[in-house]
């Protein structure tokens, strides 16, 4: 369990410059911001991370902090996460996806161009699922035709995480319409200012607008913007659904361990006696407590496994179902013990990560992590037919 | 088998230990033992000298007693292939009893400890309300392992008074065998009259929670490895069980609940391993993590059992076919010594404090 000693010295390091850097009582000053505040704010702790090279410990050596070993980003994760500071979410798509797209899938035109900008706050977005194709990512219809040098695209898109202030977006289209449908698709890098893109913000259920609708018409890429050959989209769409390696939940679930710590510094002070906790709230806190620390000992494990190049299909399905679970769990026990005073519409903080401190906004925003990046369903066929080797379903 | 305790040399290696136990558990154990219809407990003899022969109980006493100075992840995974086989003998009483007796160190522990070592004692251990034990006169109901012990380990339920060991084999001693519905292991009533039990030196606070850590991490490896071996028949007869032309376990109302199954068993056994981790260096927070991975195994055990019933339709609902047996099994483990309310509210307290300290 003990780290060695040149990750420790980076944990220390790491530790140091946080307590120098992040936001004094970042919580109570971000409280009740509205979106284009939290633009801002997000925009000076990128410039800080840049500086400090703990934006981009994943990217190659030569940028910023660059070439660190996985198990280092982990500790770096573990660290932002344990000093309760911002979370990085609205570059984290150009950071990870889109950089890692490039680095990997890219020209070297595409990959100068982008990752520079990137460092300097370029904000990217995903436009990858469709009203009608969720679950079923690949049977996407938004249509491209290359003409003269340049695709023609029509077609909507949906979920893009902060869309409407994206500078660039990773788009999949179609290109072919025979066939295995994984094999008729195209990636193309769409620049947000082109003619004929229209984003519009969508209003989640609870009340923030944080995703926005793609209306894309006859929009026209230049063909240098593809990335991959033409029909070869899904391949590297896979880099980019991977291309975090598991880090958002390290981080996510240190958090959710200090959620805890939080509830139960709430759920015991104050109050009269019998506010407090009677028998039943009190086993219900135990029950999660233990499952927060068998999800921080599951993803301690199959992190290390992950380092260590032996993972095994199917790890990344189990702790995504188990976090989404126990994150769903936790905020609905936080909900019922505060009670009345959860009910209030009260400020609650953007970009703290799915515990804001507002249960019923905590509760609601927990939805996310069931439905999207694969839904619990999706991760159950994975866990069903991959680990347990139970028969598939018949497909369409 | 030839990798026994008793011939390996300094460290052993976990991995060669669960072949070992694995190979002679398939071998030994008749799981249906104790299920016919004159309702007979298992004959658990043969398998109790097997156990004695490899040594097992040999891992963790220290080598100034003739052990093999093991430390408590040895025993993880002889405990997990125990639980796999629906053993009718387990050495969790007896290994449970070492740690407090290698605590306690005094010339009562090093007695009960050779004999031990000499494949001569098998202990079963107890809880009761305050006794004295210079006369004790008390009744233990449905103690695991009873029939087969030489001694107990009796421990107050209060922080008051003495821990106690009592050899069962002296006067005034009378064990009765008890069927529980688990028939696949044996239990006992003992009752004491008057009978003069031998006080360790061990203060009963330490005594009590080495005991009951050791106890719960014992019973979260058995419920795991049992929950495994439930899981994987039960995938099984869903890959090969045909309805409405194809296998019953492409139907997503089925897969899905047995991948919910195995998210479970996962939390589960990643929960056990850090509590043992904490427990074998008796690091901080050891005693109560020890109890939240029994609550999060035994759930998951009688979720899978439940399920696994559920899962093979009418043919699950029959005495003849295994369903049963694990269900019965993840019943008792999920109360025997301790409910799991009584868990919860034991590790409360130790958790709260921790995170109102790191809270803060």
């Amino acid at each position: 369990m003990t780290d060695d000693p040149k990750l420790e010295m980076l944990r220390s390091e790491v530790r140091s410059w946080l307590s120098q850097n992040v936001p004094a009582n970042w919580r109570e000053q971000q409280a009740g911001d509205n979106i284009e505040a939290f633009v801002a704010s997000q925009r000076d702790w990128l410039a800080r991370l840049v500086a400090a090279g703990y934006a981009t410990p994943h990217w190659p050596q030569g940028w910023p902090g660059g070439g660190r070993t996985l198990a280092e980003q982990v500790a770096i994760f573990e660290e932002i996460a344990r000093a309760d500071a911002p979370r990085m979410s609205l570059f984290f798509v150009s950071l990870y996806h889109a950089a890692m797209t490039l680095l990997e899938h890219g020209t070297a035109a595409q990959t100068s161009r982008h990752l520079p900008a990137i460092l300097k706050g370029e904000i990217w977005c995903q436009g990858f699922s469709e009203p009608n194709a969720g679950s079923d990512l690949a049977s996407l219809k938004t249509s491209a035709v290359l003409k003269d040098g340049r695709y023609v695209v029509n077609g909507q898109k949906i979920w893009s995480t902060l869309g409407q202030f994206a500078d660039w977006c990773l788009l999949l289209v179609r290109t072919r319409t025979s066939g295995a449908k994984q094999a008729g698709i195209t990636f193309l890098l769409l620049d947000m200012r082109s003619k004929g893109v229209t984003s519009r913000s969508i209003r989640q259920i609870t009340g923030d607008e944080e995703f926005a609708e793609l209306f894309l018409d006859n929009v026209e890429i230049p063909v240098e913007n593809r990335v991959g050959a033409e029909n070869e989209g899904w391949r590297v769409a896979q880099t980019t659904l991977s291309s975090e390696r598991g880090l958002t939940l390290v981080e996510l679930t240190e958090r959710l361990a200090r959620s805890l710590w939080r509830l139960v510094g709430l759920v015991t002070t104050g109050g009269t006696a019998t506010e407090r906790l009677d028998d039943e709230a009190r086993r219900r806190i135990v029950d999660i407590a233990s499952r927060i620390e068998a999800l921080r000992a599951m993803i301690a494990t199959l992190t290390a496994r992950r380092i260590a190049g032996q993972e095994v299909p199917g790890d990344a399905s189990i702790i995504k179902l188990a976090y989404a679970r126990v994150l769903r769990d936790f905020s609905a026990l936080g909900l019922r013990l505060r009670g009345m005073a959860a009910q209030r519409d009260t400020d609650y903080v953007l970009g703290a990560g799915y515990e804001t401190g507002n249960w019923m906004f905590d509760f609601m925003n927990s939805y996310q992590w069931n439905i999207a990046g694969g839904s619990n369903e999706i991760q159950r066929n994975i866990i069903s037919e991959r680990v347990l080797m139970l028969p598939r379903e018949r497909l369409a | 088998v030839s990798a026994t305790a008793k011939q390996t040399a300094d460290t052993l290696d976990p991995e060669e230990l669960r072949d070992a136990a694995r190979r002679l558990l398939a071998d030994q154990v008749e799981r249906r033992a104790g299920w016919g219809k004159e309702g007979a407990p298992p004959d658990t003899h043969a398998l109790e000298a097997e156990i004695a022969g490899l040594g097992w109980p040999l891992l963790t006493i220290p080598a100034s007693y003739g052990g093999l100075g093991q430390d408590f992840l040895t025993l993880v995974p002889i405990y997990e292939e125990i639980g796999r086989s629906l053993s009718p003998v387990t050495i969790a009483d007896t290994m449970t009893a070492v740690d407090v007796l290698t605590v306690a160190d005094d010339s009562v522990a090093r007695g009960v400890l050779e004999r031990i070592v000499e494949g001569t004692a098998r202990v079963a251990v107890g809880f009761a309300a305050s006794f004295n034990s210079a006369s004790l006169t008390l009744g233990l109901t449905t103690v695991r392992g009873a029939t087969g012990a030489t001694d107990l380990m009796l421990l107050p339920e209060s922080v008051e008074g003495r821990v106690a060991l009592v050899d069962l084999r002296g006067a005034g001693v009378a064990v009765k065998s008890a069927v529980t519905w688990d028939r696949g292991r044996v239990f006992g009533d003992i009752t004491l009259n008057d009978v003069k039990g031998r006080p360790l030196a061990i203060e009963v606070r330490e005594a009590t929670q080495i005991a009951r850590a050791h106890a719960d991490l014992a019973m979260a490896w058995d419920s795991i490895g049992a929950a495994e071996q439930a899981l994987t028949e039960a995938v099984a007869y869903m890959c090969t069980r045909q309805q409405f032309g194809r296998p019953v376990g492409s139907f997503q109302a089925l897969k899905h609940r047995a991948a919910d199954l195995k998210v479970g068993l996962e939390l589960a056994r990643a929960l056990a391993r850090r509590a043992s981790d904490l427990y074998a260096e008796r690091a901080e927070g050891w005693n109560d993590c020890a109890g939240q991975a029994r609550l999060l195994a035994v759930d998951s055990f009688r979720a899978i059992a439940e399920e696994a019933v559920q899962f093979h339709g009418g043919i699950g609902f029959t005495w003849e076919h295994d369903c049963h047996l694990f269900l019965k099994r993840a019943l008792m483990n999920e109360m025997l010594g301790e409910t799991p309310e009584q868990i919860r509210d034991r590790v409360a307290g130790g958790i709260f404090t921790r995170a109102l300290a790191r809270g803060a």
